[in-house]
């Protein structure tokens, strides 16, 4: 299956999410694939804690596949070549987790021609020949990249594909992911232009919301009972808001807390800071694992 | 003589195994001409041959600029209904010309790639043999997956595949035997990356029949390969009995029957096979695998019986 994870806006934790949900889906003993389709500024190294690849890998990734220079995209084996001691070791029954990474210094593309397509379409039958779920990391708001995907998936009608659009809980963020789906030159707009049936798309795409605060959480104890008052006031207005444009709980498929390990350092939250180091908070892993199981649940997907 | 080629094997994209009668529509997706078809002791079909004209630097060991020209044989065969192999190879010989001559004089010579200037064999054998996917020389794994990706696409096969299973790269170089210098007949290394390399040393030459004995050497060790990695995924002994069967039901559905080692084969390759059943030992490995599987399915079994009070 091939999950692409847009946003309209950069910083909703796209990527580190997404990274988080690839890796508790291997932990679940899925196989899994994770494309840093940013090819403007491709980071996905980073997170996964791969140095030789934290700006992108200068071995021919996914920049050099697509214009052609390689026939096979550099793939780095996560479980081996990570840095972070805690992830170095696959537990047993956990399925593979693959990186194919961006190019250093690679840029983003201006056109998608139809070599560029051609080859997408043959890198994403090859993957779904392999894995499990493919997850494509798409860079913020409307780029070639998410042009080539729908593109390329509407070539490949027996693969499975879903679409998750990131965007932080706020007035300007709602909107503006409901602008990147039904807008003008959205998501649906694009995708039927490539020939996407509107309504078979639209059915594939869900929404997950990022940076969330509950008005009920343990870190808002010690607010004034105004404060806490004008916060649940502020969290209904932007249900309603979310709910008159189309992002509202039916079309969600998972929220994520505010967690300051997620802000401060983009990275993936193993177990172990959670249990011995207790830097992460639980609640974060259950939304990624929760996230992870949903993602490829059939009955979170049934047409709305 | 060098002669040097890769084959490359994966699953079929198909909820199941496909009918011979399928065979010919997805593998004469190529060419007009038939698909050949043998039908003991398992189904083995396969495409007719193509040709891939080459003009482009060759893998050297000791990095010299070798220009190559020539063309590619490949084919696409479907073994079992199962799996999936695509094969290329080519044989090296020295041009007699300094200059690329007309397309048509290496047409007339299906699968030879003429080299300019000095021919060394070692430096070219092990520069292939040890060239990573992303150097700018010819590829021959690139072209057999090119071929694999047509057949995958066939809109014949429904593409609903019963578990995931990654292709492998089984990379082969055969020599002559040279008078004096005498070295292993086989030598069989597992890389990294699922790459496989096979170096051969023939004292009869080559003949159409080694492809077969590679590719049947690449189709044994994927099926090992896969089975390995669906084992290991079980999780035996620590998940449910109930999910370890689950884990274990498409080795049997799809892979346990088409163990058959060197079963196409010509007489001449059995010692080869010999060989490499003594070491690494694939049978041995292979019988260990299977009766694994069969015992766990069998304990399940018995359990849901117990449960079932029936017994």
């Amino acid at each position: 299956m091939l999950v692409f994870a847009i946003s309209d806006k950069g910083g909703t934790g796209r990527s580190v999410t997404s990274s988080n949900i690839v890796y508790r889906r291997a932990l679940q003993g899925s196989d899994v694939c994770y494309l840093d389709f940013d090819f403007g500024s491709p980071t996905a190294g980073a997170i996964f804690s791969v140095s030789s690849a934290a700006r992108g890998t200068i071995q021919g990734g996914m920049h050099g596949y697509f214009e052609g220079r390689i026939a096979d995209p550099h793939r780095i084996d996560i479980w081996a070549e990570t840095d972070r001691e805690g992830l170095r070791a696959k537990p047993p029954g956990a399925g593979q987790m693959v990186l194919f990474p961006g190019d250093e210094g690679g840029g983003e593309f201006s056109t998608v021609s139809e070599e560029m397509l051609r080859r997408c379409v043959r890198l994403f039958t090859r993957l779904e020949e392999e894995f499990d779920l493919c997850l494509v990391d798409l860079s913020a708001g409307r780029s070639f990249a998410a042009q080539m995907a729908l593109a390329a998936t509407a070539r490949l009608p027996g693969v499975p594909f879903r679409w998750l659009v990131f965007h932080r809980w706020t007035r300007q963020h709602i909107i503006a992911a409901h602008g990147l789906v039904r807008g003008r030159q959205g998501l649906l707009a694009a995708g039927v232009e490539h020939g996407h049936d509107e309504e078979t798309l639209a059915d594939h795409i869900r929404f997950v919301r990022t940076a969330v605060l509950e008005p009920d959480a343990a870190e808002l104890e010690g607010l004034r009972e105004t404060q806490k008052a004008w916060l649940n006031e502020c969290d209904r207005e932007l249900r309603e808001l979310a709910r008159r444009y189309g992002v509202g709980r039916t079309s969600m498929l998972g929220k994520i807390p505010l967690d300051p390990v997620l802000q401060w350092r983009e990275q993936l939250i193993s177990d172990e800071d959670v249990l011995s180091s207790q830097i992460a908070n639980a609640e974060t892993v259950a939304a990624f694992d929760d996230l992870a199981k949903k993602i490829v649940d059939d009955s979170a997907w049934e047409a709305l | 003589m060098l002669v040097m080629g890769e084959v490359r094997t994966g699953l079929l994209q198909n909820s199941g195994e496909i009918p011979e009668s399928l065979c010919q529509g997805v593998l004469g997706l190529l060419s007009g001409e038939r698909v050949r078809i043998s039908r003991r002791p398992i189904v083995y079909a396969v495409s007719p041959d193509q040709l891939t004209g080459v003009d482009c630097r060759l893998a050297s060991a000791a990095r010299a600029r070798v220009r190559g020209v020539g063309t590619v044989l490949s084919r696409a065969s479907v073994t079992g209904g199962r799996v999936l192999q695509g094969s290329s190879h080519i044989q090296v010989a020295r041009a007699e010309a300094d200059h690329r001559l007309s397309w048509s004089h290496y047409l007339a010579r299906p699968g030879v790639v003429e080299v300019f200037g000095k021919m060394r064999v070692p430096d070219l054998a092990d520069g292939f043999a040890d060239s990573g996917a992303w150097n700018d020389c010819l590829d021959l794994g690139s072209v057999s997956e090119r071929f694999m990706d047509a057949v995958q696409a066939s809109p014949l096969l429904d593409r609903k595949a019963p578990f995931r299973s990654a292709r492998t790269r089984l990379r082969w170089v055969a020599v002559a035997e040279e008078p004096g210098r005498e070295g292993p007949g086989i030598r069989f290394t597992l890389g990294r990356d699922r790459v496989r390399t096979l170096r051969l040393v023939l004292p009869d030459g080559f003949t159409p029949d080694v492809v077969d004995f590679c590719e049947d050497l690449a189709l044994h060790d994927w099926l090992l390969t896969t089975l390995l990695v669906i084992v290991e995924r079980a999780r035996v002994g620590t998940a449910t009995r109930a999910e370890v069967t689950a884990k274990l039901a498409p080795a049997v559905d799809h892979l346990l029957h088409l163990w058959m080692p060197a079963a196409r084969l010509d007489d001449g390759f059995a010692p080869l096979w010999e060989a490499l059943e003594r070491r690494p030992g694939f049978s041995r490995q292979w019988q260990s695998l299977v009766a694994r599987v069969r015992d766990q399915i069998a304990i399940n079994t018995l359990a849901l019986l117990r449960e079932a009070g029936g017994w």
